[in-house]
């Protein structure tokens, strides 16, 4: 006998749906109450962090307007500013500076790079060595460098010269103070890049490139270095800052750098020190504008999902 | 000899075989999917045709080219990513121009390409934006436009679509394929998703642990699956322990309760012989015909909604099988408990 199966209905019976309210979510009021203390207690931490970040600046700003007894004004920077010697090293030091972040891109990208795309077990590794700057200090660093460059080069086993020492020439020591000062960067710029390329997504837009034909330079520099912008320029401008102020490989190497003149004259004078440390502020605040301004809109914040 | 062949193609990663000989040829113009679970080679075999894998052993050919060891910049083939992987610095018409400028073609000719992919893709108001300001479904078609600006010779899509939300996935994909078949492109479709692969090939490769399970039309594989493997990966089926009765009228037991089968080479087994049976829950109905093949007693066990279709589970002998049916909101359903009659067609009771 056949089964009955699906059979036809007349009228389709009543159903009714127990949409539950869940009693634990907070009302309106109390989530809009809520909302106001997160936003109160975000205002006291920022509050307290500015005034920590402001106060000793604007001591310092007010420090070097004090020259003149009981008068307000800019002699301690026209003092400054006179000295021959503060445009000398300070030129000096932006070289150098630039010199680094040149030297440390060309070095540190595709080190990164390679890494995240090929080698993601050296990267423990490289972490270890980037970070190696925190734990040895720089007048290590700096004997270490005098000791091994201010010799003579020979090919090993021989007496054939290969090049004169490097202290004992202006450019080779300025090489030596600029691959000592890609050392101290290293770890900022090689965390800044390496977290750019991670935000990316570098291996797919690798790829992405190859299959549209783009060999290793196109994708360098049309596809990774554009991506990584925001995050080379934050690791450039580190960079700037701690080759602008450092002293120990400068003094040691004979270098007549910034960092070395400003530690000077803090020695003898008392207001233009000062005022040189908040022209650097400025300095600093107006390189961070400029990555703003570069980086606005698309940084690799808007990389692929 | 086929347009794009793939011979003896095995992959190892160190002691694991990810691939492992594998064989297909793909004609001009077809569209094949691999399809096939996590882990099944499936994505790897699409990454070698690319070349960002190079095969430990076996040769790749693409129209009649030996492209084996070619880097994947001088084969011309145009990839989707699941992550669209978009060039964020460059707006879509610059991330569909990329390629052309590669290839130094003049900005002329570039700007007339871009045009006439972003008309492809229906994206003509979006060329100034940047990737960020778009939809993922948006992304999608840039990345689609981008791979297809140069004219490659294979269009391989690595799951394209399982980043994008259900209703999207239906519309790209069909949007896809439309635009493959007016392009005529040879194309190889990566996805985990049966309905996906069903849906949109000419041909389907089913994979399982690096291995080819059956290369058949979506008809084929989905109606006459060669494994089990393949038959419960593709779609839903009920399986079941059998005894042989009667090889010569293709007859078995399940539980004391006998079934007919049409499967051609069963008169070749013995009776007594323990076989798996299978069958898929759309070929079960309530019975109509008492006269008919496989007209088998059963009691409702349960009854799940599932929109268009409703999934009863009936209870034959002491095994538990699903049963779908459309949903019609003029019938009523059987109670849960009742004794009713099912039936299925004795083809569609196969023997794996």
């Amino acid at each position: 006998m056949a089964s009955k199966g699906l059979r036809k209905v007349v009228a389709m019976s009543d159903t009714s749906f127990d949409i539950s309210v869940d009693q634990g979510e907070p009302d309106k009021k109390t989530r809009s109450l809520l909302r106001i203390g997160g936003r109160f207690w975000s205002w006291v931490w920022f509050i307290l962090g500015a005034i920590y970040f402001l106060v000793p600046l604007f001591a310092t700003l007010r420090h070097s307007l004090r020259m003149e007894r009981d008068v307000l004004g800019f002699k301690a920077y026209e003092r400054a500013f006179e000295d021959p010697s503060f445009l000398e090293t300070f030129l000096l030091s932006n070289a150098l500076a630039v010199a680094t972040i040149l030297c440390s891109t060309l070095l540190i990208v595709p080190t990164a790079y390679w890494i995240r795309l090929r080698l993601p077990q050296a990267r423990r590794i490289a972490e270890f060595i980037t970070l190696l700057p925190f734990v040895i200090p720089a007048i290590i660093l700096v004997f270490g460098l005098i000791r091994t460059y201010s010799t003579h080069f020979t090919i090993p086993f021989t007496d054939i010269e290969l090049f004169q020492p490097l202290t004992t020439t202006k450019f080779g020591t300025y090489a030596l103070i600029t691959a000592g000062y890609m050392v101290l960067a290293m770890p900022y710029m090689y965390r800044s890049v390496d977290t750019g390329m991670r935000v990316v997504d570098i291996r797919t837009l690798t790829e992405a490139a190859q299959s549209l034909g783009a060999g290793w330079f196109t994708i360098i520099t049309q596809v990774i270095l554009p991506n990584v912008r925001s995050a080379l320029l934050s690791g450039a401008l580190l960079t700037f800052a701690i080759v602008v102020g450092e002293v120990t490989l400068a003094s040691f190497l004979g270098v007549d750098a910034f960092g070395p003149y400003l530690f000077l004259i803090g020695q003898h004078k008392a207001y233009e020190p000062a005022a040189l440390s908040f022209v650097t502020f400025l300095m600093t605040w107006f390189a961070m504008g400029m990555i703003q301004f570069v980086t606005g809109g698309q940084g690799q914040a808007t990389g692929a999902h | 000899m086929s347009y794009l062949s793939l011979e003896n193609v095995t992959k190892q990663f160190g002691d694991v075989v990810v691939v492992d000989k594998f064989n297909l040829g793909i004609e001009k113009g077809e569209f094949v999917s691999f399809l096939g679970p996590s882990g099944c080679g499936k994505t790897t075999t699409l990454r070698m045709v690319a070349g960002f894998e190079l095969p430990t052993s076996g040769r790749i050919t693409l129209d009649g080219v030996d492209i084996t060891d070619k880097a994947p910049n001088q084969r011309n083939v145009g990839m989707i990513f699941q992550a669209y992987a978009l060039f964020p610095n460059m707006t879509v018409a610059q991330n569909i121009g990329f390629g052309l400028r590669i290839r130094k073609m003049n900005s002329t000719d570039v700007h007339a390409r871009v045009d006439e992919m972003l008309s492809l893709v229906n994206l003509e108001k979006h060329a100034n934006k940047y990737p960020y300001q778009l939809s993922g479904g948006q992304q999608q078609r840039v990345s689609l436009a981008r791979a297809l600006a140069i004219r490659p010779e294979v269009l391989l899509l690595d799951e394209p679509l399982s980043a994008l939300d259900a209703k999207i996935r239906v519309s790209l994909r069909q949007e896809i394929r439309a635009i493959q078949r007016r392009l005529g492109i040879t194309a190889i479709f990566v996805t985990h998703d049966q309905e996906e692969a069903l849906s949109i090939s000419d041909r389907i490769v089913v994979m399982n642990v690096g291995e080819m399970e059956q290369v058949g039309s979506p008809f084929e594989i989905y109606n006459f699956p060669k494994t089990q493997f393949v038959a419960n990966f593709v779609g839903s089926l009920n399986n079941a322990d059998a005894e042989v009765v009667d090889p010569a009228n293709g007859i078995l037991a399940m539980d004391g309760v006998h079934f007919k089968t049409a499967e051609e080479d069963f008169s070749s087994r013995k009776k007594g012989d323990k076989v798996k049976i299978s069958v898929r829950p759309e070929r079960f109905s309530f019975a109509v015909e008492p006269k008919k093949d496989n007209v088998i007693d059963c009691t409702i066990e349960s009854i799940t909604f599932l929109g268009a279709v409703v999934r009863i589970q009936i209870k034959i002998g002491n095994t538990s099988f699903n049963m779908d049916t459309f949903n019609n909101p003029f019938l009523e359903l059987p109670a849960i408990g009742a004794k009713e009659q099912v039936m299925c067609s004795k083809e569609a009771v196969l023997v794996l």
